[in-house]
């Protein structure tokens, strides 16, 4: 297994938000997780990413304890958030934001390889890169967000509601560049509000409810259950 | 109206002084825009600077520029050390324009109590130096004091702007979650830059020492001016600290030319609010 989460308990103060969730995602992997607004997905993504501590239960990828690493070392052991809503760093032009992405030692040495590859993936990077992220467009401003997490050259991409604010187009290409993205190798657990297209894409889902898992397993036999068409596709049959 | 040969002067030494200006708001600017620190105690460690290199030069014989080899790490040093104690009481952007005044207050009464309250002036053998350009005396140290704060502003600005780290530091200035999700100690780098401010102060005091008269008191009458730079210059931006430095100082001293002295205090005030209620683009 590359990451390996059991019973993750996570709570903001004294209010807690998520309760003994166990999750994993292999090499090579897809993974969507699927659930209402405020069942907890933002917080479990963040606790993978390493924003959010738990409080208890394990963490680890590829047999790395991540309990004790300190937030900043998580994208170390080479994991890269694209967070809800994006959060570039407005005011820095596209490439400057690239570079954060960058940061780490490790994926300074691949700089170049790794701008070719994110203009590859994204062309409309490429003629914006000295633009002020923050005037962007929604679509053009994801496309910096999901570049910046690849500058770290991860094995495990995490994202965030990528669909979140765009329109069904951009949706589309977005989601094509995730395929492309796992086709070079990189595991994703993706968090979306918009269940076919993440189930489309997953080769396995979870399923979280108020801060627990409730089901999980391939999109098929997810999908075939009445009761999880009915509360997340709107029909039953 | 004051003959050409006055107002050409009167412009020369107020662009000199601007060098002054953005040597002494630097720090505040950086600390105000990096690290969310509105943190006044600059001024009074500018005067701290300039009180030491009085004492080194004036009673231990020691030269201006060997001073600032001293003084330069040991205020680097003392930025480091305050940070350090800002981040142990968990200082925040509002209260820290309270514990950095108090701090300033301490400092004052420090040097009052070392130095007492009288002017002192720091007679280095240089002070008379000039070089004539045309019609125009050029004063040597107010032009060494330009030319060093032109040069620290754009190594300044290039280092945030070009470097792993100057990039760093505005990533973690706008978002430090983010920052920190991929990679960067925001805590280490936040103790360079502190020491960096504190080390300007440093530079900024050594100069003061050497053009201007020392008076416990003259730190308040600094800080306001200060203050309009950082905000014209835009908060956080070194090269506009300077620009900003020179603008002001060339304003009040072409006002004590065709006006009176009296009116130079206003000069930085009226261009803030000017400037505040227009809004251009850089501030």
């Amino acid at each position: 297994m590359l990451l390996e989460a059991s019973h993750l308990n996570i709570a903001y103060g004294d209010a807690p938000a998520v309760w003994d969730v166990s999750l994993d995602v292999d090499e090579g992997e897809i993974v969507s997780v699927i659930g209402p607004n405020g069942a907890g997905k933002t917080t479990l993504i963040n606790a993978l990413a390493g924003l959010l501590r738990p409080r208890g239960g394990a963490l680890g990828i590829a047999g790395t304890d991540l309990m004790s690493v300190a937030s900043h070392d998580f994208c170390r052991h080479g994991i890269a958030l694209v967070p809800e809503s994006r959060r570039l760093f407005a005011a820095m032009s596209v490439e400057e934001n690239l570079d954060i992405g960058g940061y780490r030692s490790a994926a300074r040495r691949h700089r170049n390889e790794s701008l070719e590859q994110v203009y590859a993936l994204f062309p409309a990077l490429r003629e914006r890169r000295r633009q002020i992220a923050g005037l962007l467009s929604g679509g053009q401003q994801q496309m910096v967000a999901i570049g910046r997490a690849l500058m770290a050259r991860p094995r495990l991409l995490l994202l965030d509601e990528p669909s979140l604010g765009l329109a069904p187009a951009v949706v589309n290409d977005v989601f094509a560049a995730i395929g492309r993205i796992h086709r070079g190798g990189v595991a994703i657990l993706l968090v979306e509000q918009n269940v076919p297209k993440a189930l489309e894409i997953a080769n396995r889902a979870y399923v979280l409810e108020q801060g627990r898992i409730v089901a999980s397993g391939a999109p098929e036999p997810l999908l075939a259950r009445a009761e999880i068409r009915e509360a997340y596709l709107g029909f039953a049959n | 109206m004051p003959s050409v040969t006055l107002l050409g002067q009167a412009v020369i030494a107020g662009v000199l002084i601007g060098g002054l200006y953005g040597l002494l708001a630097a720090g505040l600017s950086l600390s105000w825009g990096l690290l969310k620190y509105i943190n006044v105690s600059y001024f009074a460690l500018a005067f701290l600077s300039a009180y030491l290199t009085y004492q080194f030069g004036t009673f231990n014989g020691i030269a201006p520029w060997w001073s600032a080899v001293i003084l330069v790490p040991a205020f680097f040093l003392l930025g480091v050390l305050q940070h350090w104690t800002f981040m142990r009481l968990r200082v925040t952007e509002l209260t820290s324009l309270v514990v950095t005044f108090g701090l300033a207050v301490l400092i004052e009464s420090l040097i009052q109590w070392i130095w007492t309250a009288d002017f002192r002036k720091y007679e280095s053998g240089f002070s008379g130096l000039t070089s004539k350009i045309g019609p125009f005396f050029v004063p040597t140290l107010d032009f060494l004091a330009l030319v060093s704060a032109t040069i620290l502003a754009i190594a300044t600005w290039s280092w945030l702007r070009w470097t792993y780290v100057g990039k760093a530091l505005r990533a973690a200035a706008m978002d430090p979650e983010m920052a920190s999700a991929f990679g960067i100690d925001h805590r280490r780098l936040s103790f360079l830059l502190s020491g960096i401010c504190s080390a300007y102060a440093a530079v900024a005091g050594i100069f003061i020492a050497l053009i201007a008269t020392l008076a416990p008191s003259e730190i308040g009458t600094w800080i306001g001016v200060a203050f309009a730079v950082v905000i014209i210059g835009g908060v956080g931006n070194p090269l506009g600290a300077l620009l900003a430095g020179i603008l002001i100082g060339f304003a009040e001293s072409v006002t004590m030319a065709v006006t009176q002295p009296a009116w130079a205090p206003l000069v930085s005030f009226t261009i803030l609010i000017v400037l505040l209620l227009w809004k251009p683009r850089w501030t």
